[in-house]
């Protein structure tokens, strides 16, 4: 929903070192644990919903009604490849460099914290409520019945760097996006996030 | 995104530290956040109100703020010490609209940790954030000196979503400001706070 993603960056800010002062008393372990836990904390207060065929689920997320689409808009490059074009956290992360400076490096350690123990997806700290978001949400969405699935394939940090899943699974997520790895590349020059949605068969 | 993390996070935070440990948590986010955004310096205060008015000081990152240049605070020589400022649009307001559309009530952890704060350290809160915005303030005023005199944030009163005022009596006092001025103020902002020099008061009395 492009036009109801504002927040006021002061918030946001603030919210990066609310994590920060977490990590000063408990870690990275803890940083990465809050982060997770809140994220799953609040997918599970959203509204569930139902869709009666993929296309008018897709219809829903790309037009921003769905809760998938609450915090990003959404778009969909093949039937279960999926792009967000702007992340939502980039006005948080931009504020909080031309506010404070640059990022504690708590942010990055606690990524690599969750690339190794959760699974290999962040390419930012911030990425990782977002993806847990999006499990957690997909859980709630059932389409003829059945629920929707989530898989990252690729997450682009402010920085440039692409996250990206190891080669045997990169090779299996691209498949069922039904994308080549170039085109994966290209979706990523113009997108932050590129993913799948989808009902198993 | 972010912003909204914040409801789930206090309520997980909640469950794990308690709501003193979430004002805790709070106040010290407010500190720290305030000490990385550095000192100013300012010539006197008309050049003080400019920036604040422009939006360039540290105190004003959060949104914009009218000066109420009526409002000039005196000391007992008639000496301006410092002015009443009001922010239109609290920064959690656009947060908050998004999370009632999106997601459904506010959760009671945020009432809860902003009473434990009104309870034990001062009644200001209307949400669990404005612990950290007001600490915030306090800090960041502090590091502004205005002709070479270090500032105090005084906070004076604030809305809150459901139109419950607080009011902080011993700030008004302290500048000699009529109550009911201040609430005509809030009709059309959310948070009204003063900034005078460190120490000084309207009365005659240098306050320690």
């Amino acid at each position: 929903m492009a036009e109801n993603i504002e927040s006021n960056p002061f918030v946001d800010v603030s919210v990066f070192l609310f994590f920060e002062d977490i990590s000063d008393k408990q870690g990275v372990e803890g940083f990465t644990n809050y982060m997770v836990g809140q994220a799953e904390s609040l997918a599970k207060s959203v509204p569930e919903e139902e869709y009666k065929t993929w296309d008018d689920f897709t219809n829903a997320v790309v037009n921003g009604e769905s809760v998938l689409s609450s915090f990003e808009s959404i778009g969909q490059i093949s039937k279960f490849g999926f792009v967000t074009n702007v992340c939502p956290f980039s006005k948080a992360i931009r504020e909080y460099i031309k506010r404070i400076g640059n990022f504690n490096p708590v942010h990055m350690e606690a990524t690599d914290h969750y690339n190794h123990t959760i699974q290999p997806s962040a390419a930012h700290s911030a990425c990782m409520m977002h993806q847990t978001y999006r499990k957690e949400v997909a859980k709630r969405i059932k389409i003829g019945g059945k629920p929707l699935q989530y898989a990252q394939i690729a997450a682009k940090a402010y920085t440039g760097k692409i996250a990206l899943p190891p080669e045997s699974w990169k090779k299996v997520l691209l498949e069922k996006a039904g994308i080549s790895e170039t085109q994966g590349f290209m979706e990523m020059r113009e997108n932050s996030c590129l993913y799948l949605l989808y009902v198993e068969e | 995104m972010m912003d909204i993390a914040i409801y789930s996070l206090v309520d997980d935070m909640v469950s794990k530290a308690g709501t003193e440990g979430v004002v805790e948590y709070w106040l010290r986010v407010g500190e720290s956040y305030a000490e990385r955004m550095g000192k100013e310096a300012y010539v006197g205060w008309p050049a003080f109100n400019v920036a604040m008015k422009d939006g360039r000081t540290s105190l004003t990152v959060e949104g914009d703020v009218n000066v109420q240049t009526d409002l000039a605070i005196t000391d007992k020589d008639g000496d301006v010490i410092g002015y009443v400022y009001a922010l239109k649009v609290c920064p959690m307001a656009p947060s908050m609209g998004r999370y009632i559309s999106r997601i459904g009530p506010i959760p009671d952890s945020d009432t809860d940790v902003a009473d434990s704060y009104n309870n034990r350290i001062r009644d200001s809160a209307v949400s669990n954030y404005c612990i950290t915005h007001q600490k915030f303030r306090e800090v960041a005023a502090n590091n502004i000196t205005v002709a070479k005199q270090a500032l105090e944030c005084l906070q004076l009163a604030n809305k809150g979503m459901t139109g419950e005022v607080k009011m902080v009596p011993d700030n008004l006092s302290r500048i000699n400001v009529d109550e009911r001025h201040i609430k005509s103020i809030l009709r059309n902002a959310s948070c009204v706070f003063a900034l005078i020099v460190k120490g000084k008061s309207a009365g005659e009395e240098i306050i320690d």
